[in-house]
Parts: structure tokens; sequence; C-alpha cells
């Protein structure tokens, strides 16, 4: 049995009513699936983790107080045996003479 | 581009220069992504004059390549690495061998059978 175009037409009217969609039963080409795309941007920007408070943020928010940072410790513990071994960094070269002490005997 | 660059870093992983550009790229896409849907809206759409699809077509490809998806790539946010990144991790295959078994991500143990 077939059924009367317009009353399709009517039923399809109610439907996007109810279902909240765009009525176009000419199949119209409306870009309208570009409109009901989300977003992506904030979940694809989440992606890094962001900065959170550090140690050195700590001691320049309250200079009074003392902060033990153990890396930090341990790394000036290690310069130190280096530089009491005298295998520290060596002395910055004052005058352009001795910076150019050791420059010529380089070549071979 | 250093156009779009924060001036303060925000990023608390593993930091390189390409993590830093994949990261600027996120946000500037972030900020550009309306733009970008209405202009692709108006190009879809064939009830509009053609001039007007044609001019949004014309600046889309115009934008900058920066807010562009298609520039975004997922890099490891232990090591920075852009190749064989496990998306659920976020890590690169080595990364994510020695967090898993160092006990580091939740749920997952070493399997033999």
């Amino acid at each position: 049995m077939a059924v009367a175009r317009s009353r399709v037409l009517d039923l399809m009217k109610v439907q996007c009513r109810i279902f909240n969609t765009t009525f176009n039963p000419d199949r119209l080409r409306t870009g309208n699936k570009i409109l009901r795309q989300r977003l992506r941007g904030p979940t694809l920007a989440q992606y890094y983790p962001r900065r959170v408070v550090t140690i050195g943020d700590l001691r320049k928010a309250y200079p009074d107080y003392e902060v033990w940072d153990e890396k930090e410790e341990e790394r000036l513990e290690h310069v130190g045996m280096l530089k009491a071994k005298g295998k520290g960094p060596p002395k910055k070269k004052k005058t352009a003479e001795e910076s150019k002490k050791f420059a010529g005997k380089k070549k071979r | 581009m250093a156009q779009f660059r924060a001036k303060k870093l925000d990023l608390g992983c593993f930091v390189n220069a390409r993590v830093i550009r994949d990261h600027t790229k996120r946000k500037v896409f972030e900020q550009f992504e309306p733009q970008r849907q209405a202009l692709r809206y108006i190009i879809r759409n064939t009830t509009l004059p053609q001039r007007t699809r044609a001019q949004a077509q014309l600046q889309l490809s115009q934008m900058h390549c920066y807010t562009n998806p298609t520039q975004i790539k997922n890099r490891c946010i232990m090591g920075g690495k852009g190749r064989w990144v496990i998306r659920d991790f976020r890590m690169a295959r080595y990364q994510f061998r020695l967090n898993a078994l160092e006990g580091n991500i939740p749920g997952v143990k070493k399997a033999s059978w």
C-alpha cells in the first residue's frame, strides 16, 4: 500500500522536530555535518602534562625559609668532590694572551 | 613558529624543540578551530553562492599551517620520540617497557604464556 508523499514528509517533519535535526527533504548538501562535529581542540591541547610547582619555585616564593633540595645538594657534593681532586672546570682566562697560550700547540 | 610560541614554558614532561613545537601547534589549533570549522561549513554548504564558497576555500587554504590539525603528531612524553608512540600511555615503546617493568603504569604487567 503506497503512502502519499505529503504524509511521509509530515512524518519526517515531526521526526526532525522531536530529535532536533534539520528538516531537509530535498537532501541538499548544507554542510550541517560540520556544525554537528564536536570541537577537538581542547582534548588535543591536553596531551602533554603541564608544569607543576618545583622546588625552585618554592624557594622563590618563600625566600626566608630553607627548602631542602636533595638533587641539587647531591650535585653540589659531586662537584665539590671533583674540585677537591683537581678535576674541576678550568679558570676563566682574563687576558687575550692567557687564552692564546695553547692555541699554537695543537697543530700536528 | 615563534609568533605562536608561549613566552613561558608550561610543560611538565620531557622537553625538546620538537615537543615544544608540537605543543604550540596543539594550542594554535585549539584557538583557531572554530574559525576553521566555520570556513569548512561555508565550503560544504551548496546553498550558498559559489563566489562565497570559493572565497572561503581560499581563506582556509591561506590560514597558517599551525592551525591545521594534520600538523599535530603524538609524541612520547618521557623521551620526545615521534615514532611507535602508544596512544593510551602517550609513551614510545621503550619508555613504555621501562615504566611498565618498574611498575609506574597502573594495570600493566608483564605476561608470558
